[in-house]
């Protein structure tokens, strides 16, 4: 027993430390998941399988979870067409204004596919701007169903929203291939695509599935976009309406299960087909890239390609503006009127002016958990040997596959008539949430931090008789303080435009963050879809700048964010 | 067999001269050495041979083939990579076959070579194993085995024992020099370690600055540099400076230290020059000021100012009289020759020592 534990660094602090995340851990990761599976699998008489039965069996469910699924597939291959083109013209050429089409790309990734959707409503609906414009012009003489009863729409807001993280991912895979290793093929004759098909592709492969995985998850479980659209046939819409009466009707538990189990069975799956591991690079060559001068027609066609496809991802969020700004917008192309009054009134109003500051609050404290236990895990990670820390590690990333609904479900139904009760007061399962959804971007941010910083810097500064503690506060937190305010921001702007925890968890008005308020006011005929439109602006710009400000820091880096 | 000829080359990376004005002919048959400081443009000329750079000026034959624009897949040269660039999703044998599924060689002729390839470099047993699998060594057979497999017209090796421990390198000079002795190809092997080249190459050319400065036999080379630089950067020198006085017989250089007598002479120098005598440390005799013969030519008195002792060798450096610091090797050493601090004669032989032409030293 002695000899087990001297392997490990295992002073007070440590342990305390280390029991602390445990006990945080299985209190608000394991219990709730495992609230809803022993609820799933078990009712009053014992073990049973009648839910998973009766939704295996029942054409509805089954019709639900396969056309879920199928939402995944279709959003992850349009984001693969649409991004590995743009990876591979923008990390094989150079031309003038790369770091800005760069920048570009990534815009989508801060406009919330559910704010999008309330502009893309506008725009797409019957009597919605394109079908008005097309009518003017006499290009059709009835107004054209868009949207497809809503399926279409969800996928192309997810696509549009989603395909920077798979661009991320895959320019990281394709500037991460030593160019000496497609050279080789060269130089044993390999060329054009069959040089792509045999090396290239393969060693971005695992690149590619960890941005898939990411994407299919969010587009499997996405809860705000269908709401939006008032699209009801996901496994996400279907769980929602159960969380409110979970006692007349369980099913929902074992939805809940079902949606795991998929999610876990593609991650497997997509783990198996690249072989369970990434292919450690052999040290570069000295011969520096594979990055080619564009010519100017590539160049020309590079700035269309992107232009094209970003002007194409604006256009919901276009329509969100333009109703912000409508004083009057009724059957003409573009509003009759524009006012700022909406923006005013966000300000004036309760509903509003509450969830602002509710946000404001809730995401400040669940960033201030984050920083503290990402730090604390990073810290652990890379200093440390501690027992189970594969298994911590695999905990703190674990939010990243886990879908927010999943989360959000687990804790409505497990601490229901508990002191934590999310029908009495949501605050502290709504700041728990937050923290625990966000918790892998603080503590990968702090992670690269602590590793991109020398053991020796610490250790020169110990040599010379700071305290473990004052070189803690001395040398290693100011190195790495960069990489924590990223990392905090990320946290707090994601925070405040969190979607399935707030719709799920904030019951009652007076405790609607800003996305609940959104979604309660689109409802709401009048001025309604105004107000919550000027509401998605503030939140966009929020996240946008938030999003700039974190990308100075991990430049290159970004794409590690984002991959599971 | 085929024969390499760069044909006034020039080839720029961003805004300096990578390769400039490169004019050299490769024997087909030869194992030719690419030979310089790191950035000298040894592996642009390289690479220049595969195909991954095109050049600016100038051509590039293969066997009388001008090659300039093909495409690096068209060439038919076999490169081993500095790093080895094997593919981390394929086994070796997969690694060792690509080049033959690229060239749609049959199935029974392609197991066949591949296994002889293997067998070649001593990897048969490894076949079935990913490259991060081996050890650097092994890696570094198996790019060789790839290169070869293919039969190609050259083998391009780019610093190819760069990666691997001392011992290591010198155990595969010798398996890469008998590989090309069995083989008979043109090997163009790019190096900055003058050990490596003096010790494998038929031929060497040694660049600076994107030229080649001198091309020879690695004796040519050590004995009759034709450039303080090639002296310099081949096994190293001492260069004393003086002027040219006379050309009969011997050469006279008048220097601070007095008059130098030297045998051998670069063609491009003529009285008046201003001149360096290359002296090669391990040509510098030291002995005892007592009881040497003295008047003997190119003898000076020096002050012992520091002494490494490396085991098979001990090395000494001088200051003479004007200041000038001297560098001596004595070789199997049994004892001191004097201790720092102590005075000592030098004492060179006409025959080692050969007179350069002083160059810019910014050119």
């Amino acid at each position: 027993m002695t000899s087990w534990l001297k392997r490990y660094d295992l002073s007070p602090t440590t342990a305390g430390l280390l029991l602390f995340l445990w006990i945080f851990f299985i209190a608000f990761m394991l219990y709730p998941l495992g609230f809803v599976f022993s609820h799933a699998f078990f009712t009053a008489e014992g073990f049973s399988l009648v839910y998973f039965k009766l939704m295996m069996t029942s054409p509805n469910y089954t019709a639900i979870l396969a056309n879920s699924i199928n939402l995944g597939l279709t959003v992850t291959l349009f984001t693969t067409l649409l991004s590995l083109p743009l990876a591979f013209l923008l990390v094989r050429y150079d031309f003038p204004g790369k770091a800005l089409l760069n920048g570009l790309i990534l815009i989508p990734l801060v406009l919330p596919p559910f704010v999008g959707a309330i502009g893309m409503r506008q725009l797409l609906a019957r009597f919605g701007s394109v079908n008005l414009l097309l009518l003017q012009m006499g290009v059709i003489d009835q107004p054209l169903d868009w949207l497809g009863g809503g399926f279409a729409g969800v996928v192309v807001l997810e696509v549009l929203h989603l395909y920077p993280i798979m661009y991320l991912n895959l320019a990281a895979a394709l500037a991460n291939v030593d160019p000496s290793l497609e050279e080789a093929a060269r130089n044993m004759g390999a060329n054009g695509f069959k040089l792509f098909r045999t090396v290239t592709f393969p060693l971005i492969l695992p690149g590619y599935f960890a941005g898939a995985i990411i994407v299919f998850i969010w587009a499997f479980t996405d809860l705000g976009t269908p709401l939006v659209f008032e699209y009801r046939e996901l496994v996400a819409v279907q769980i929602f309406n159960m969380v409110t009466d979970l006692h007349q009707n369980p099913m929902g538990y074992a939805l809940v299960v079902a949606v795991i189990v998929i999610t876990l069975v593609f991650f497997y799956v997509s783990k198996r087909l690249i072989g369970g591991k990434g292919y450690a690079m052999l040290g570069r060559g000295h011969v520096g890239s594979v990055v080619r001068p564009a010519s100017a027609p590539l160049t020309l066609l590079i700035y269309a390609i992107v232009l094209g496809i970003s002007a194409i991802a604006l256009i919901p969020h276009l329509g969100v503006l333009l109703t912000s700004l409508t004083a009057r917008w009724f059957l003409t192309v573009l509003p009759a009127e524009y006012t700022f009054k909406f923006y005013q009134e966000i300000f004036v109003h309760d509903l509003t002016l509450l969830s602002i500051k509710n946000s404001l609050f809730l995401s400040s404290l669940s960033t201030v958990i984050d920083v503290v236990l990402g730090v604390a895990i990073a810290y652990l990670l890379t200093r440390k040997r501690v027992p189970g820390r594969d298994l911590l590690d695999t905990l703190a990333m674990l939010p990243l596959a886990l879908p927010g609904l999943v989360m959000a479900f687990g804790y409505v139904a497990a601490f229901s008539a508990t002191s934590l009760d999310a029908r009495i007061n949501p605050f502290p399962l709504l700041v728990i949430a937050y923290a625990v959804r966000r918790l892998p971007y603080m503590v990968r941010a702090a992670y690269a931090g602590f590793q991109q910083t020398s053991i020796a810097l610490e250790e020169a500064a110990m040599n010379l008789g700071a305290s473990p503690m004052k070189t803690l506060y001395q040398i290693t937190f100011p190195l790495v303080f960069a990489n924590l305010v990223a990392g905090a921001v990320l946290c707090f702007s994601f925070a405040m435009l969190e979607v399935s925890d707030s719709l799920i968890l904030a019951l009652k008005e007076q405790h609607y963050p800003i996305t609940k308020a959104i979604y309660a006011l689109l409802k709401r005929i009048a001025d309604g879809p105004y107000i919550a439109s000027a509401m998605g602006m503030l939140g966009l710009i929020l996240l946008a700048a938030s999003l700039f400000f974190a990308s100075r820091f991990f430049g290159r880096r970004m794409g590690e964010l984002f991959r599971a | 067999m085929v024969s390499v000829k760069f044909e006034q080359v020039t080839k720029f990376l961003g805004q300096s001269r990578a390769v400039d004005r490169l004019t050299v002919e490769i024997k087909p048959g030869e194992l030719f050495f690419l030979l310089g400081p790191s950035g000298c443009g040894k592996t642009t000329a390289l690479r220049l041979v595969a195909g991954f750079y095109i050049p600016d000026e100038g051509k590039i034959f293969l066997e009388e083939r001008d090659q300039s624009r093909v495409p690096p897949h068209k060439r038919n040269t076999g490169m081993v990579f500095q790093n080895y660039a094997l593919w981390p999703h394929m086994d070796v044998w997969n690694n060792v076959a690509y080049g033959l599924k690229m060239r749609r060689v049959a199935d029974d002729e392609k197991k066949q070579r591949v296994a002889h390839a293997l067998e070649t470099v001593h990897m048969e047993k490894y076949a079935d194993r990913l490259p991060n699998q081996l050890s650097g060594g092994q890696q570094q057979r198996v790019a060789l085995a790839r290169a070869l497999v293919i039969e190609p017209d050259v083998i391009l090796l780019d610093e190819p024992l760069s990666n691997l421990d001392a011992k290591l390198r010198i155990e595969m000079r010798a398996q890469i020099k008998e590989i090309h002795r069995k083989i008979g190809r043109t090997m163009i092997y790019v190096t900055h370690d003058q050990a490596e080249a003096l010790s494998m190459a038929d031929r060497i050319a040694v660049m600076h600055r994107g030229r080649v400065i001198q091309v020879g036999t690695p004796r040519q080379l050590y004995t009759h540099a034709e450039s303080a630089f090639v002296a310099e950067f081949i096994g190293g020198t001492n260069l004393l400076p003086g002027i040219l006085d006379e050309r009969g017989e011997l050469l006279t250089v008048r220097t601070p230290l007095g008059v130098i007598r030297a045998s051998n002479g670069a063609t491009r120098i003529a009285c008046g020059d201003s001149v360096l005598c290359s002296v090669r440390p391990e040509s510098v005799r030291l002995q005892p000021l007592e009881g040497a013969a003295s008047a003997l030519l190119n003898q000076w008195t020096g002050e012992v100012q520091s002494i490494m002792y490396l085991g098979d060798s001990e090395q000494y450096t001088l200051r003479l009289a004007d200041g000038t610091l001297v560098r001596a090797v004595d070789y199997n050493p049994s004892a001191r020759r004097a201790e720092v601090g102590e005075r000592i004669f030098l004492q060179v032989d006409p025959r080692d020592v050969v007179v350069l032409p002083q160059e810019e030293r910014g050119d």
